[in-house]
């Protein structure tokens, strides 16, 4: 009881002090300033993302180049996640017999005729969504987490309808990897090229194309595919509880 | 200043107080979950609406009266000055991936500590005492 | 291709993305990558150490958008020798962990070597960054992987003191994001060199909440008294190079967060009193709370965190001098601990025991060993000719300097305390009575070469402080410079 109240008490002192903080940031106050004599960074990205990139999509320059090496981060931080998980979960023949291996397969009931029928066909229509979102990246909201997002959940709704749907293992690590690889690799093919880690190439299109942007979609595109495979190996690892036979 | 700007005026101070005090609020929460709950998924789920509370604080930061999303679709390839800030949403965009990736992690101890202990209740975890 | 220190981060990268498909082809490609990725670091630091000291820092800017608009990389004298530093001994550690767990094949040693190569790649992030928000990311990639790596082992206590981890750097991860929003509402920016300079214009609230924010996120990765109690569980539980790695790679960059943010972005004066103060108090209640174990690597763990407060209160003190022990502590204390956590781990090995008890005698069995982590124990108290000394030295004379003679007492206080423990279990090693079975796990040469390395470097540094202090002290002139850091990352281009 004694702990609840003085938790209660250090976060009241905490919201306060962030709301009072906010007193200096006012709710909807333009803070970007002028946008043609850039002063601050985000009048500066939104002056030269249709300029200089043509990338309709500010957000997605600023994640993709702008702000590049943040994403690079980020797909480590999931690539990390995964195989973190893959290791606290990771289970020997032998703990198996010792935990009497009563522990449940995924889902015991076998789903309804109308979940099943239904599942089959959002299934392709969901992924179809997904890689629309990520490809399109550059032109509307959007993007390569959030596509790759939506293919997983695809995935996560196929595993909860079927007892026996199961991915390919051996083919998820390698798009995995090899996107991971590729975007690193476009990285340095800045580096070496024109001299910065991640530089864009010079040509990039006009505003509002598909093709536009330089290498951002490409870029996104290759987030996309990793960030799928990468959602649905954790997903398989969390709601997969027998040992995986290589 | 004629009724319709105090009106105005009056929503603009309900919306930050909507926003801002929705996000903190949500982070206050959040904490309180994680400080004092005894079931670890409990403590989890507090971990997420935190994340999500410091999420929201963040787009709200971001947001300009009466400006409209930074996206030069065509129509609007001038309306650069018309555009809220796109800084606070790419940050978030990466925030909302790492919370997440830090929940699954979280959810993978909680199997892993169930399993040996046949229990999610914190106080009986204790086997690290001083 | 020009070494630069974005090499830092993408080779680790690489290698880690390579793995997994490595592995399927050769078996043990786990174990040999990190080690080249690791020796290439080295090497990198070779290069670009000696050109930072000698013609100033090298800032890099990412993407072609030079700073601020764009994210930059910056190696000033102080983060360059702390990457190498970092890079040393990650490379070290990944020596000593060569044969590490030779019976398990496959999957779980892959997970393994790619978690701890990444944690090092995450802490020379954390190093090298000279953008805020950039530096949470780092800060994430390396709490995943220490999460990851302390829960590693099969048995129930690894879980938990992940999870023990894994709330208290959630918390440290909402405040640190909190923090940089309040920074980014007023200076509108997130690079450091520019929030530093328009610092002196944002309100005296808003700076305030914000360095608390900042100093409490930082303050639990950098093992600060309160928020400090998941340190003993991560480094008792978690496999042995990895506990080296915590104190030799994290804590490092930990620290290296603790003092860019005093001193760059906010005023050290500010920041001073709250950091002695803090630093003494963790030191306090860790070194005494070491006297009470009865589990080796818990008690190297306490002690370890005796020395991070040490570290923040040297920080604290803030003159040249300090600094530069603060500097030489923190090598002293990554090659120390790396050294004793390394010897420490032979010795449980062999006994299959991590009590203190079953050390009676043991340098009987193992006496190579034994020598090794006396002449650590003995150099992290601070006893000459060993290095530990010198930091000692400075950190008092700096303390000296400022006339703090409370603090300088309470410092030699604490240290007669670490005296009493460090040579009670020395006592054990040598004196106590012990059992008889012949030793059955001798380290292996490659183990012999990493311990025996930092053993060269604890000695020759005691020795020869001269060698380094040139350096180390351009490093802290250069950290208490702000307006150089500034000038030299916003003139870039």
């Amino acid at each position: 009881m004694l702990k609840k109240i003085f938790v209660l008490f250090l976060l009241t002192v905490t919201g306060v002090a962030l709301w009072q903080s906010f007193r200096h940031a006012p709710f909807g106050e333009n803070r970007v300033g002028d946008v043609e004599n850039p002063e601050t960074v985000s009048a500066f990205y939104l002056k030269h993302s249709p300029e200089t990139l043509h990338t309709a999509n500010s957000v997605t320059a600023i994640v993709v180049n702008f702000r590049g090496f943040d994403t690079l981060g980020e797909v480590t931080v999931l690539f990390l996640a995964a195989t973190g998980l893959a290791s606290i979960l990771y289970r020997r023949k032998e703990d198996e017999e010792e935990e009497g291996g009563h522990l449940p397969v995924r889902v015991k009931l076998k789903s309804s005729t109308l979940v099943r029928t239904g599942a089959k066909i959002l299934f392709p229509l969901i992924l179809l969504l997904g890689i629309y979102v990520f490809v399109h990246g550059h032109l509307t909201p959007g993007g390569g987490f959030q596509g790759g997002a939506i293919i997983a959940t695809g995935f996560l709704l196929m595993f909860i309808t079927y007892k026996r749907f199961n991915v390919n293992h051996k083919i998820m690590v390698w798009l995995e990897s090899l996107s991971g690889l590729a975007f690193v690799l476009i990285g340095l093919y800045g580096l070496v090229a024109y001299g910065s880690f991640l530089q864009n190439i010079p040509w990039t299109g006009r505003l509002n194309d598909l093709i536009s942007g330089g290498l951002i979609p490409l870029i996104y595109i290759f987030i996309g595919i990793k960030v799928a495979t990468e959602l649905t190996n954790v997903l398989d690892t969390l709601m997969n509880t027998k040992p995986r036979k290589k | 200043m004629n009724s319709f700007q105090e009106v105005f005026i009056r929503y603009r101070e309900l919306m930050e107080i909507a926003v801002y005090g929705v996000a903190i609020l949500l982070i206050f929460i959040g904490l309180y979950a994680v400080l004092t709950k005894k079931h670890l998924v409990k403590v989890v789920i507090g971990l997420s609406i935190m994340d999500a509370g410091v999420n929201l604080l963040f787009v709200g930061v971001g947001y300009i009266t009466n400006h409209t999303a930074p996206i030069f679709s065509p129509g609007y390839e001038d309306a650069a000055d018309k555009m809220v800030d796109p800084v606070p949403q790419a940050l978030v965009l990466t925030a909302i991936v790492i919370g997440f990736a830090v929940t699954a992690l979280a959810l993978s101890l909680v199997i892993r500590l169930y399993r040996h202990h046949k229990t999610a209740n914190i106080e009986q975890l204790n086997s690290l005492r001083w | 291709m020009v070494i630069s220190p974005v090499h830092y981060i993408v080779a680790p990268l690489a290698a880690a993305f390579f793995i997994p498909l490595l592995n399927k082809l050769y078996d043990d490609a786990a174990r040999v990558v990190p080690g080249i990725v690791l020796g290439y670091l080295v090497v990198v630091s070779a290069v670009l150490v000696p050109q930072v000291l000698y013609n100033g820092p090298i800032t890099e800017i990412i993407a072609g958008w030079r700073p601020p608009f764009g994210i930059n990389l910056v190696m000033t004298p102080f983060s360059a020798i702390l990457a190498l530093l970092v890079s040393f001994m990650a490379f070290v550690i990944w020596l000593y962990g060569f044969r590490f767990r030779r019976t398990l094949k496959g999957g779980v040693v892959m997970y393994y070597e790619i978690l701890q190569m990444m944690m090092t790649a995450g802490a020379l992030g954390i190093i090298l960054t000279g953008d805020l928000f950039n530096m949470f990311v780092f800060v994430e990639i390396a709490g995943i992987t220490a999460i990851s790596l302390s829960a590693f082992y099969r048995d129930r206590d690894g879980a938990e003191a992940g999870f023990k981890y894994m709330l208290l750097g959630s918390l440290a991860s909402v405040f640190l994001l909190l923090g940089i929003l309040l920074l980014y509402t007023q200076t509108h920016s997130l690079n450091m060199a520019q929030i530093a300079e328009r610092m002196p214009a944002v309100a005296q609230g808003v700076k305030i909440i914000a360095l608390i924010f900042l100093l409490v996120s930082l303050g639990i990765e950098a093992e600060m008294f309160p928020l400090n109690s998941w340190a003993p569980d991560a480094y008792s539980q978690a496999p042995s190079p990895t506990s080296a790695a915590f104190a030799a790679v994290l804590g490092v960059a930990a620290v290296y967060a603790l003092a860019r943010v005093s001193y760059t972005l906010f005023d050290a004066q500010s920041v001073s009193m709250f950091l002695m103060v803090m630093g003494f108090l963790t030191m306090f209640f860790a070194e005494t709370a070491a006297i009470a174990q009865t589990d080796l690597k818990r008690m190297l763990a306490y002690s370890s965190m005796g020395q991070m407060g040490l570290v923040m209160v040297a920080l604290g003190i803030g003159n040249e001098t300090a600094l530069f022990g603060a500097l030489f502590l923190i090598i002293n204390h990554a090659v120390i601990k790396a050294l004793l956590f390394m010897t420490g781990s032979y010795f449980i090995y062999n006994n299959n025991s991590k009590r203190l008890v079953a050390l009676n005698g043991i340098h009987k069995r193992l006496p190579y060993v034994s020598f090794l982590f006396s002449l650590g124990a003995l150099a992290i108290i601070g006893f000459p000719p060993f290095s530990g000394f010198w930091s000692k030295f400075y950190i008092l004379s700096g303390a000296a300097k400022r006339e703090l003679l409370p603090l300088i007492i309470g410092i030699l206080a604490i240290t007669i305390v670490e005296m009493t423990y460090y040579l009670r279990v020395i006592g054990r090693i040598y004196f106590g009575k012990e059992e008889t079975e012949p030793a059955s796990h001798k380290p292996s040469i490659n183990a012999l070469v990493a311990m025996t390395s930092l053993a060269v470097i604890i000695v020759v540094l005691g020795l020869y402080p001269g060698l380094i202090s040139g350096y180390l002290h351009k490093a802290s002139m250069f950290l208490l410079d702000k307006q150089a850091y500034i000038q030299n990352v916003l003139s870039v281009k």
